[in-house]
C-alpha cells in the first residue's frame, strides 16, 4: 500500500494517488499518450485501456488505497450497461466518495 | 540445489503422454526424459475437480482444498445485482484459503511458484518469488513479487520478454473457437517461444534463488490440445495425412519434444537429491458435439435473451464469453462456456426478479428433469450427470458455486450463444477437459510403482510439503499418496499431520497484533526517551 493512501484522503490527495497508480500502472505500455494526466484524461480514449486493462486497474487501486470490495460495478456499468470509458476524475470522485 | 521440484502440466493427459513417451515408427520417442521419469517412478491419475477447469482446479492444487472452501469455480467472478450481473476475474484475493507457498513459507521454506493461475496479485507472505501466469505482459511488472525480480530478470535472462511469456487474452481465446488451418498452425507454434521464456525463467530462478520448493507450470500442453487434439490422440491421428495435417502433427511432436529437454534440464538443475513431482490439472478427450444451453433453456422458457439495438458495443457484447440476457426475465441459465453451470436467479427481495425463495427447491426439482431431457436429433441423452452445488461443493464458498453443475456425455464444455439447433454435431473432434489428469513422482525415495490407484487433485498440496519435509495441515481435503514412495523413505521420513492451514482472517489478524506490539514497543521507546 502506498504511503499516500489514508482513510481519510483529501480529494486533491485522492486524484495525486490515482494519477501515481497509473503512471506506475501503464509504466511498460506501448503507448502514444503523451503529457502529463489529470482529471480530464481517459483511460480508453487517451490511455488505450482495453477491458481487461480495467479489471487490472481496478485490483492495482484496491491494492494502493488498501481497501477491498470496492463497490466498482456502480461506476463501470449505467442502466444495466458497461460505460463507455472513464476519466481520472470520475474514478478520483467514486473513490472520494468510498474511503 | 531444490528439495523439492514441482512441474505442472496443465490439461496433461496419459493418452497424449503414453504417445509421446513410446516408440513410434518414423517418429521415434518424442519425449525420452519423461520416459525414463514414468519408468523409474510412480504415477497415478489425478481426479479433478467436480467441474474440470484451469481455475478451480489450479486453485485446489496450491491449497489443499476443494472449491467449496476455496471459494474459485470459474474464470469470471459473477455478482447477481438484482436487476444487473457485474462480471470480473477471479484474482489470487479471491481464494479464501492459504497457498502451499504461504504455509511453506511462514515454515522457513524458501519457495518459487512460476505461472500458476490465480496468483496475482501475489500472495502475502511469500518467502521466495511469484511470477504469476495467466496475467497480460503490460500487468506482469506489477504483479511480479518481489517487485525487482521483473527487472532483474530483464537484465540477466538473455532473450527475456514480457510479450511473448506473458498471456495475450485475444490470442488465448482462440483455443474454443473454431480456426483456419493456417490459424491453427499459427496457434500452436505461438507456444513455443512461450513454453521457452517460462522454461528461462525457472533456469533462471533455480541458478539464481535456489527454492525449496520450486514451481513451474507449463500451460501450452492445454492450449495445444484444444486446438490440435486431432493430431495427438492415437484414435483420431490421420493415416495418411495431408500435407497441412503432417505440418500440424510435426509442430506438436516438436512442442512436446522442446518441452521433454527443459524438464530435462530442470530435474537436472534440481540436483540429484531432490524429489520430483508431475501434476495437471484435468485430463484431455475428444468433445463431438456442441450444446447449446442457454438456446435449450430458452425453448423451456428460463431464459429470455437481452435485446440487441444493434451498435457496436452491443454487438460486442453478444459475441463475448458471458451470458448476454435479459434479466427481469430470465430464471436459469449458463453464464459462461467454462462454467459448465446453471445458476438459478433467486429474488433477494420482494419485487426483485428471479424465483421466490420458497419455490427453489420445487423449481429445481423440475430444471433437472428438463435437463436429463435434452437429447440430440437422434434422441440420445447429452446431459449425463447434473451435481447439486450442496453436494458437490461443501464449503463456506458453497453459494458462489452454480447451482447445478453438468456433466456432458463427451466432456465438452457448453456454448451459451443463441443459435439453433440445440444440440450440433462437430465436424471435427476438438480437445476438452476430462477429469483425470495426470499425477507422477520421481527421484528418491519414490518407488518404481508404476501405476498405482487414482488419486485426488487435492492430494498434490500434501504430498508437496511432505516432500519438502513439513507436517500435513490437518484440514487438508487429501492425502499423501504413500505407494508412491519407497517403504524405507517413508520409515525415515513418516508423514506427520500439523496444525491447521491459517485462513485470510487470521493472518490479518496476526498482522493487528504484530502492529499492537508495534505500539507497545513504540511506548516503551517513548518511556526510555529515545523517541519525543
Amino acid at each position: 500500500m502506498n504511503d499516500l493512501a489514508t482513510p481519510s484522503m483529501a480529494p486533491e490527495a485522492i486524484t495525486a494517488q490515482l494519477i501515481a497508480t497509473l503512471e506506475d500502472f501503464t509504466a511498460d505500455w506501448d503507448s502514444e499518450f503523451e503529457g502529463d494526466m489529470n482529471r480530464d484524461t481517459k483511460l480508453l480514449a487517451d490511455l488505450s485501456f482495453e477491458s481487461i486493462d480495467i479489471i487490472q486497474l481496478v485490483v492495482a487501486i484496491e491494492e494502493d488505497f488498501g481497501k477491498r470490495k470496492l463497490p466498482f460495478e456502480t461506476l463501470l456499468m449505467k442502466d444495466g450497461r458497461y460505460v463507455d470509458d472513464l476519466s481520472i476524475g470520475q474514478i478520483s470522485d467514486f473513490l472520494a466518495q468510498q474511503l | 540445489m531444490s528439495k523439492t521440484l514441482f512441474i505442472g502440466l496443465d490439461g496433461c493427459t496419459y493418452t497424449v503422454l503414453n504417445e509421446m513417451t513410446r516408440e513410434i515408427p518414423g517418429e521415434g520417442v518424442t519425449m525420452p526424459f519423461m520416459k525414463s521419469v514414468m519408468e523409474a517412478g510412480a504415477r497415478a491419475k489425478l481426479a479433478s475437480t467436480p467441474n474440470p477447469l484451469t481455475p478451480p482446479a489450479w486453485a485446489s492444487i496450491q491449497t489443499g482444498r476443494g472449491p467449496g472452501h476455496h471459494g474459485v469455480f470459474d474464470f469470471i467472478r459473477a455478482e447477481d445485482k438484482g436487476g444487473e450481473i457485474y462480471w470480473t476475474l477471479y484474482d489470487s484475493r479471491d481464494i479464501d484459503c492459504e497457498f502451499i507457498w504461504q504455509i511453506a513459507s511462514r515454515q522457513g521454506k524458501k519457495v518459487a511458484a512460476l505461472n500458476f493461475p490465480l496468483t496475482a496479485p501475489a500472495p502475502e507472505n511469500v518467502n521466495g518469488c511469484v511470477v504469476p501466469g495467466f496475467i497480460p505482459a503490460k500487468h506482469l511488472r506489477r504483479n511480479t513479487y518481489p517487485r525487482e525480480l521483473f527487472d532483474r530478470m530483464k537484465q540477466d535472462i538473455p532473450g527475456f520478454d514480457p510479450k511473448e511469456l506473458a498471456w495475450d487474452f485475444d490470442n488465448e481465446k482462440q483455443a474454443m473457437e473454431k480456426l483456419s488451418e493456417e490459424d491453427t498452425e499459427s496457434w500452436v507454434r505461438y507456444h513455443l517461444p512461450r513454453e521457452e521464456q517460462w522454461f528461462r525463467v525457472a533456469e533462471y530462478i533455480m541458478q539464481n534463488d535456489d527454492p525449496d520448493l520450486m514451481a513451474v507450470m507449463f500451460d501450452g500442453t492445454d492450449k495445444i490440445q484444444h486446438q490440435a487434439w486431432a493430431f495427438l490422440d492415437p484414435e483420431l491421428v490421420p493415416t495418411n495425412p495431408e500435407p497441412w495435417e503432417q505440418r500440424m502433427r510435426d509442430v506438436c511432436l516438436e512442442y512436446f519434444r522442446n518441452l521433454d529437454g527443459y524438464i530435462k534440464r530442470l530435474v537436472e538443475l534440481a540436483g540429484p537429491d531432490a524429489q520430483v513431482f508431475f501434476a495437471s490439472d484435468h485430463g484431455f478427450t475428444a468433445s463431438t458435439e456442441v450444446l447449446r444451453i442457454n438456446a435449450f433453456l430458452a425453448d423451456k422458457g428460463y431464459v429470455k435473451w437481452a435485446e440487441s439495438d444493434g451498435s457496436e458495443q452491443a454487438l460486442r457484447r453478444e459475441a463475448s464469453d458471458f451470458a448476454n440476457l435479459d434479466w427481469a426475465g430470465t430464471t436459469a441459465y449458463c453464464r459462461t462456456p467454462s462454467s459448465n453451470g446453471i445458476n438459478i436467479r433467486v429474488a433477494q427481495k420482494p419485487g426483485d426478479s428471479g424465483i421466490p425463495p420458497e419455490q427453489y427447491e420445487r423449481f429445481r426439482e423440475k430444471l433437472i428433469g428438463d435437463l436429463y431431457s435434452l437429447s440430440n436429433e437422434k434422441g440420445e441423452p447429452v446431459v449425463i450427470d447434473v451435481l447439486k452445488r450442496e453436494d458437490w461443493f461443501p464449503g463456506k464458498h458453497m453459494e458462489r458455486a452454480p447451482d447445478l453443475t453438468l456433466v456432458l456425455r463427451d466432456h465438452g464444455f457448453v456454448s451459451i450463444r443463441n443459435f439453433q439447433p440445440v444440440v450440433i454435431q462437430r465436424e471435427l473432434a476438438a480437445g476438452t477437459h476430462h477429469p483425470d489428469g495426470i499425477f507422477m513422482a520421481y527421484g528418491p525415495g519414490v518407488a518404481a510403482s508404476g501405476m498405482i490407484d487414482r488419486r485426488q487433485i487435492v492430494d498434490v498440496a500434501p504430498t508437496l510439503l511432505h516432500s519438502v519435509g513439513l507436517k500435513v495441515p490437518k484440514d487438508f481435503e487429501g492425502e499423501v499418496p504413500t505407494a508412491f514412495f519407497s517403504e524405507q523413505w517413508l520409515a525415515q521420513n513418516p508423514v506427520q499431520h500439523g496444525p491447521k492451514t491459517q485462513s485470510p482472517g487470521e493472518r490479518q489478524a496476526g498482522e493487528e497484533m504484530d502492529e499492537k506490539e508495534k505500539q507497545q514497543l513504540m511506548e516503551q521507546l517513548q518511556m526510555l526517551g529515545y523517541m519525543e
